[in-house]
């Protein structure tokens, strides 16, 4: 079980995320909603333990995770926003890399990285430098990254920036399956189709606040809506069709 | 049974290679080599081999060099017949140690952004199960090995060929073998000390400025250790004699000139030291372990104060001031700027100028060199004791600002092949008609925008104060125009967008290129000064530069005209050229 008790962070006096808790259980998959600047990436960055919280803890087995950050991050599999790979490094070199920085054993590693970039339709390409991967193929090594050391606990952060068509629907089936597992996964997005089809519960942020927090069902059922509806009076009242018009005419404008 | 015993080796090898410190090393080394920064970011990546290729030329060309100065037959010409190699090793042995220092000192100001982990790391190792101080450990490690790989690269070919040099005439082994361990222990912990020095000193404004504040001036205070480092090159031919001539006091100067100091531990482990050669020796050892501790200290400082923080200074929020625009520069420019191109391209060309960190290093490193070659110029002019008037007509004086304006624009020349982020070029390629590109006229008016005005303040008031009105008007004059002329000529052919085209090629006629740039220099900085001041003594000889003025005009215009109609269109990848050309009969 994961837990975050009243998790605040705050960059000199601005805060970025204030008083946030939840508990992820076994099986869950719970969705982080919010707009741009809502601190998702601070939350984010606070449940992995790249940033230390201002206040509160994190709780990973009833254990905060800064007791023993080591042991929790070989528990963790992490998919980052952005996809800053090494360049130089071939895909087969970058997974190696990373396998052996983990502590998996040699044939074990070689053997999954094989299985996993066959899997994932990068096998042809393994041996090519990253940096002539597209950004989708990126995605794909990150995804495998995070997965190939069988870890309890998932974050992804919009881990289908990039991905075709096929990747992005097993990616989901994946999602599922870990849960199925009784896997933990934190899942990042602004996608609300997917957050909806994949997710158990969504916790939705803004301005560092909780603003809601429920299961999938739930949320719906609050206003009678779909989710996209109730994220945007959540989150931002407004109405985004005169938005729309009022920018074409701004293009029209001489 | 060898093979198995070799198999069992590579194997332990391998498993060992696997440990996950050392991977990390690894990784470091060739984040040390291929630059830090953005994913992507393509800058002047030249790869591990020929970087140390690159770095290893210039010692072993200069021992090849000298062959002409120790070979008998040569000096038994000479009428010198009974030379001690190590007199007149000195100076010599001198240039190799400033040459050490210069290029090493040089890598390390080069290679300093990508001697921290950056933001890529953080995202890629920290969420591992590895500890920060394996990070840091691994990171220091890779320092390290870089710091004795350079020092072993750059110096290997002098510290074998320059021994074999100078001992061509002795016919003992053991003379080799000493004079060889003598000369690499020297030349090796004086590119160490350089290393370590600049780390120091840039690792100390690291620590003590605000980052925001230390990344505006990085640039600058980098462009600056290079003119030291040049002006510490340029200067090594007078330093060993001045060295000689100090008998019983030894000048102040010395003590705080590193370089001297490695040349004397030389001279001492030789034997060959005076108590003054003795006292500066003692300064070099010592110079070399204080340089590696403050270095170790900024590290662990930058380490805490630059790694440790990226997720925080990625996350916090950071308000820009708005640019401020001016009318008349408003103005200015729609006078300038007569297309939509030129209208935005200029400010695209003039901003990644003097905001990307590698542009403005080279450019500050060209500046550099001109600051050296012009005050060695200015010095020479006084030389003497003459009048001011005589010293500024004299070539040297006149030569100034030819010197300031071929180095800012062959610099910017050369600027404008480095490409920038690759990825971000595809704006242009989307929007640019490559059959209409202007592309050589863009080049022509921020070369001149910077050129002009550079040879009307070093020109005019000078020469107004000192010449006369019509002197300044004439220098003024002839320095302008031969600067548009020499802009014309640099840019024939130039069909780029600025910083958005894959690096050039290395080609045979790269060598020529380089040629024609010395050429180019001797005529431009050197032949027209001297016929300028001739000149000067009856103005209207000035007339008889116009021919070679019209013919340096013209070529280029006429080597545009016939250039072919695809060679015109504009480029963004320099493709390499076809060993064999398909001829088409069927067609």
């Amino acid at each position: 079980m994961l837990e975050a008790l009243q998790l605040t962070k705050r960059y000199a006096s601005l805060p970025a995320v204030q008083n946030l808790s939840f508990t992820l259980l076994p099986g869950q998959v719970l969705a982080c909603l919010g707009p741009n600047g809502s601190g998702k990436s601070t939350t984010v960055k606070m449940l992995t333990g790249l940033l230390e919280p201002t206040r509160g803890l994190v709780r990973f087995h009833d254990r905060d995770i800064h007791d023993d950050l080591q042991q929790y991050r070989k528990m963790l599999g992490y998919v980052p926003e952005e996809a800053h790979l090494y360049p130089y490094l071939s895909g087969w070199e970058y997974l190696e890399m990373i396998g052996t920085l983990r502590g998996m054993p040699r044939s074990e590693l070689d053997a999954k990285i094989n299985s996993l970039l066959a899997l994932f339709s990068l096998h042809p390409n393994r041996h090519a430098s990253i940096g002539t991967y597209s950004k989708g193929m990126r995605q794909r090594i990150l995804l495998i990254a995070a997965i190939m050391h069988n870890p309890e606990i998932f974050i992804f952060d919009e881990p289908l920036s990039g991905l075709d068509v096929t990747s992005a629907l097993i990616f989901k089936n994946l999602v599922q399956e870990l849960s199925r597992s009784g896997k933990l996964v934190f899942y990042c997005s602004h996608v609300l189709e997917v957050v909806e089809k994949v997710c158990t519960d969504i916790l939705i942020l803004r301005k560092g606040v909780v603003i809601a927090q429920d299961s999938v069902a739930n949320i719906g059922q609050i206003l009678g809506q779909s989710l996209e509806n109730t994220f945007l009076h959540l989150v931002d009242d407004i109405d985004t069709l005169s938005v729309a018009r009022d920018i074409v005419d701004v293009m029209r404008a001489a | 049974m060898t093979k198995a015993v070799i198999n069992r080796l590579r194997i332990r090898w391998d498993d060992y290679r696997r440990r996950p410190f050392l991977r990390l090393v690894e990784l470091f080394v060739a984040r040390l080599f291929r630059g830090g920064g953005d994913a992507d970011a393509e800058g002047l990546d030249l790869g591990m081999g020929l970087a140390l290729t690159l770095l290893a030329l210039p010692g072993g060309f200069v021992s090849i060099l000298l062959l002409n100065k120790y070979g008998t037959f040569l000096q038994w010409l000479r009428g010198a017949t009974n030379v001690d190699p190590l007199v007149i090793s000195f100076p010599d042995e001198y240039f190799f140690i400033v040459l050490s220092m210069t290029v090493t000192g040089a890598v390390a100001v080069w290679r300093w952004d990508a001697i921290f982990p950056d933001r890529r790391d953080y995202i890629n190792l920290v969420p591992l199960p590895i500890s920060m101080r394996t990070i840091f450990l691994a990171n220091l490690v890779a320092v390290f090995y870089l710091a004795g790989l350079i020092a072993i690269d750059v110096n290997a070919a002098s510290c074998i060929l320059f021994p074999m040099v100078v001992g061509a005439t002795q016919t003992r082994f053991l003379f080799f073998l000493k004079f060889a361990i003598v000369h690499a222990t020297g030349v090796l912990l004086a590119s160490a000390f350089a290393f370590f020095a600049v780390f120091s000193f840039l690792g100390l404004l690291m620590a003590v400025l605000p980052p925001p504040a230390f990344k505006r001036v990085s640039a600058y205070i980098r462009g600056l250790v290079m003119v030291y480092l040049v002006t510490l090159l340029s200067t090594s031919f007078a330093v060993p004699d001045a060295l000689m001539r100090a008998k019983g006091t030894l000048p102040q100067w010395a003590l705080l000139l590193p370089s001297s100091w490695f040349l004397s531990l030389c001279q001492s482990l030789r034997g060959r030291a005076g108590p003054e050669l003795i006292r500066l020796s003692a300064l070099a050892l010592p110079a070399v372990a204080v340089a590696a501790l403050i270095a170790m200290a900024t590290y662990i400082l930058g380490y805490r104060r630059h790694f440790v923080r990226i997720p925080e200074m990625t996350d916090a929020d950071v308000s820009h001031s708005a640019p401020r625009s001016s009318r008349m520069f408003a103005r200015l420019e729609d006078q300038l700027l007569r297309t939509s191109f030129l209208r935005a391209c200029f400010p695209f060309v003039w901003k990644t100028l003097l905001r990307s960190e590698a542009h403005r290093l080279v450019l500050t490193g060209v500046s550099g060199l001109a600051l050296v070659l012009a005050s060695q110029a200015l010095m020479n002019a006084f030389q003497g004791g003459k009048s001011w008037r005589t010293a500024a007509l004299s070539p040297d004086a006149l030569a100034i600002p030819f010197v300031v304006t071929f180095l800012v624009i062959i610099g910017l020349r050369l600027v404008f092949e480095i490409p920038l982020d690759l990825r971000s070029n595809w704006i242009f390629q989307l929007m640019l008609d490559r059959d209409r590109q202007e592309c050589a006229n863009l080049g022509r008016k921020v070369i001149l925008t910077l050129v002009v005005p550079l040879a009307l303040v070093i020109a005019f008031p000078a020469y107004a104060y000192l010449a006369g009105i019509r002197v300044a008007v004439l220098h003024t004059l002839v320095v302008g125009t031969w600067a548009v002329l020499l802009t014309n000529a640099a840019l024939i052919r130039f069909r780029k967008l600025p910083f958005t085209c894959t690096l050039p090629l290395f080609k045979q006629h790269s060598i020529v290129t380089l040629l024609s740039c010395c050429f180019g220099y001797l005529i431009y900085a050197v032949s027209i000064p001297e016929f300028e001041s001739s000149a000067f003594r009856g103005p209207l000889r000035l007339l008889a530069m116009a021919p070679a003025a019209i013919l340096v005009w013209f070529v280029p215009r006429m080597m545009t005209n016939n250039t072919p109609e695809i060679e015109r269109k504009l480029i963004f990848e320099e493709s390499p050229e076809r060993a064999f050309e398909l001829l088409r009969l069927s067609e």
